[in-house]
């Protein structure tokens, strides 16, 4: 890395209102193919920020509960919750959303061996789901003995388990094929890129309190053996593989001490400081490797990079705008101004407006008439009567009101016979009609 | 003349049929609790677009009442255009761009489902 990195940015979450709550990043991620930085928070929420700039983009509710992690797809963003998993456009628009009775606790999900079509989805929960993303639909449920916590695809599905243990899985039958002792008590940050594994960990210090390991350890996929570990002394707590220098990889302390390091050298190291005056929860590399993002305990979002060369993703498709309105047209309300004023855009579909064309419509029966006793028990004001709704109907239920003119009629005029079917016959087409179009709507 | 007279009246009917659709499916008592119409459902950026269209407001958050704006959005939303437009909740959490042709498409398929027949309701 580069003599110029510094911090070019710095994103206060929320920005400081009087009513807003603490927003602290409960996970964030680079995305692979815009210039785009996702954070998911505390609340189910979660939130893209553009460029260097940082400038908000979209937000969308992916769920309840802490957003657990984000991965990217071509066609958007797939957010895991607790109890759900969501995916959606990078434009906001939701595209589906998973819920299922054994999804109590996920923390976690990878890829597979399906490139992108497919994720494993785990959790601190004995049940693993894949999903088909293609469809939005879980494809099958895995029972498992592990919990799992992080999880990260490389040459294998590598996954943190809650006591410290790595375990490598066959990217196809989700087996494990080895477990990798890393830390003593648990894993805090893990990643895997090329044919490494890296891990940050705490040890149980005299029985009594959590201690992060002053080192890093490492494990090549290739070989399938533990190599020496990166001695950190100030604790590593985080760690990410450079994403395209193949043996660099970046460890950060709590307090925001940065060495990047090469796996193959790892007595040589180049030292930052980040300036936090908290501590650091959160830590990540772009896709690009041209830029970091730390997020501290005070819900700020560091950017790191160098001021001339930061982007986000290695080959960055153009972030999708609204469209500016520059139509300056603009007119009044007086009932001279004809609609048409405005005119229509280009179109060839069939427009929105048009009703269906076999639906029948009851024109010109008689309105509605209010119950005089109904009347009689509402409270009179000088805008009108209010009182319990007594009538023994639906709120806007609609009425047949022709019929019930006919019924309220005590007295009736005596009818010829002719008159008499004539009226059967005419009653019984219209219920024809009706069940005609009842028919046509349900066929369609 | 006859015609110029006419031609001044011919959207009308059209952006009453469009107004007729809008109206029967936003807001509806029965959508509540369905996830559809949810925060993160697909039928959340109908409500998020009425407010765009009619709830427009200026600096001061004192209500503008454009006709221009209204007869120009709901003119895009007829045709479905492809053309995106930032749509925001009230309390400025969620915001999305979407195109005409989408939200059209939400419009059609919230429209056909009142018109299925009554099942298990």
């Amino acid at each position: 890395m580069d003599g110029d990195w510094e911090e070019v940015n710095r994103l206060p979450l929320p920005p400081p209102g009087a009513h807003a709550v603490p927003t602290p990043v409960a996970t964030f991620a680079f995305d692979t193919n815009q210039e785009l930085l996702w954070i998911g928070n505390e609340y189910g929420r979660v939130s893209s920020f553009y460029g260097t700039e940082l400038q908000r983009y979209t937000s969308f509710k992916a769920g309840e509960g802490p957003v657990r992690q984000i991965l990217f797809h071509d066609k958007g963003v797939i957010a895991l919750g607790s109890k759900s998993i969501h995916m959606a456009m990078r434009r906001g628009p939701p595209i589906w959303h998973i819920t299922h009775d054994e999804m109590k606790d996920l923390r976690c999900m990878s890829y597979t061996s399906r490139g992108t079509s497919e994720i494993l989805v785990a959790g601190m929960q004995d049940q693993m789901f894949t999903i088909d993303v293609d469809k939005g639909t879980v494809t099958k449920q895995i029972p498992t003995k592990e919990h799992y916590t992080i999880m990260k695809r490389s040459r294998h599905i590598c996954a943190a388990t809650k006591n410290g243990a790595v375990n490598i899985l066959d990217s196809i039958t989700f087996n494990v094929i080895k477990t990798w002792n890393a830390h003593s008590s648990l894993i805090n940050d893990m990643d895997a890129q090329h044919d490494f594994i890296v891990t940050c960990g705490y040890s149980l210090r005299q029985g009594q309190s959590y201690m992060l390991d002053p080192l890093v350890n490492v494990f090549d996929l290739k070989n399938m053996i533990s190599l020496p570990p990166i001695p950190f002394p100030a604790g590593a707590a985080y760690v990410r593989m450079h994403p395209r220098m193949s043996t660099t990889s970046i460890v950060i302390s709590q307090l925001g001490q940065m060495h990047i390091v090469d796996l193959m050298n790892v007595n040589t190291s180049n030292v930052r400081q980040a300036n936090v005056l908290s501590y650091l929860n959160m830590f990540e590399i772009a896709p690009s490797g041209e830029a970091l993002a730390l997020a501290d305990a005070e819900c700020n979002v560091h950017l790191w990079g160098s001021p001339s060369r930061i982007r986000f993703a290695e080959l960055s498709n153009p972030v999708e705008f609204a469209d500016p309105d520059d139509d300056p047209t603009t007119m009044d309300w007086s009932v001279d101004t004809p609609l048409s004023s405005v005119g229509m855009p280009y179109y060839r579909e069939q427009l929105l407006s048009a009703w269906p064309s076999h639906m029948i419509f009851e024109v010109g029966a008689p309105p509605p008439k209010i119950d005089p006793q109904f009347l009689s028990t509402l409270k009179a004001t000088e805008w009108g009567g209010y009182g319990r709704n007594t009538r023994n109907m639906k709120r806007n239920q609609v009425e047949n009101t022709r019929t019930a003119e006919k019924a309220s009629t005590s007295i009736q005029a005596p009818k010829f016979l002719s008159e008499k079917a004539r009226e059967a016959a005419n009653d019984a087409s219209m219920e024809k009609r009706i069940n005609d179009v009842v028919d046509a709507i349900g066929a369609t | 003349s006859q015609t110029s007279e006419l031609s001044r009246e011919l959207e009308n009917g059209r952006l009453l049929r469009l107004m007729a659709k809008l109206g029967a499916i936003n807001e509806r008592p029965e959508y509540e609790g369905d996830r559809n119409w949810s925060e993160n459902g697909e039928r959340y950026m109908l409500k998020l677009f009425r407010d765009y269209v009619f709830h427009q407001v200026d600096a001061d958050g004192r209500p503008v009442l454009d006709l221009a704006h209204i007869l120009r959005c709901l003119n895009k939303l007829d045709a479905g255009i492809d053309e995106k437009v930032c749509l925001t909740s009230r309390d400025e959490q969620t915001s999305f761009v979407v195109t005409y042709r989408e939200l059209k498409k939400q419009v059609t398929a919230a429209f056909a489902e009142l018109q299925k027949p009554a099942k298990g309701r």
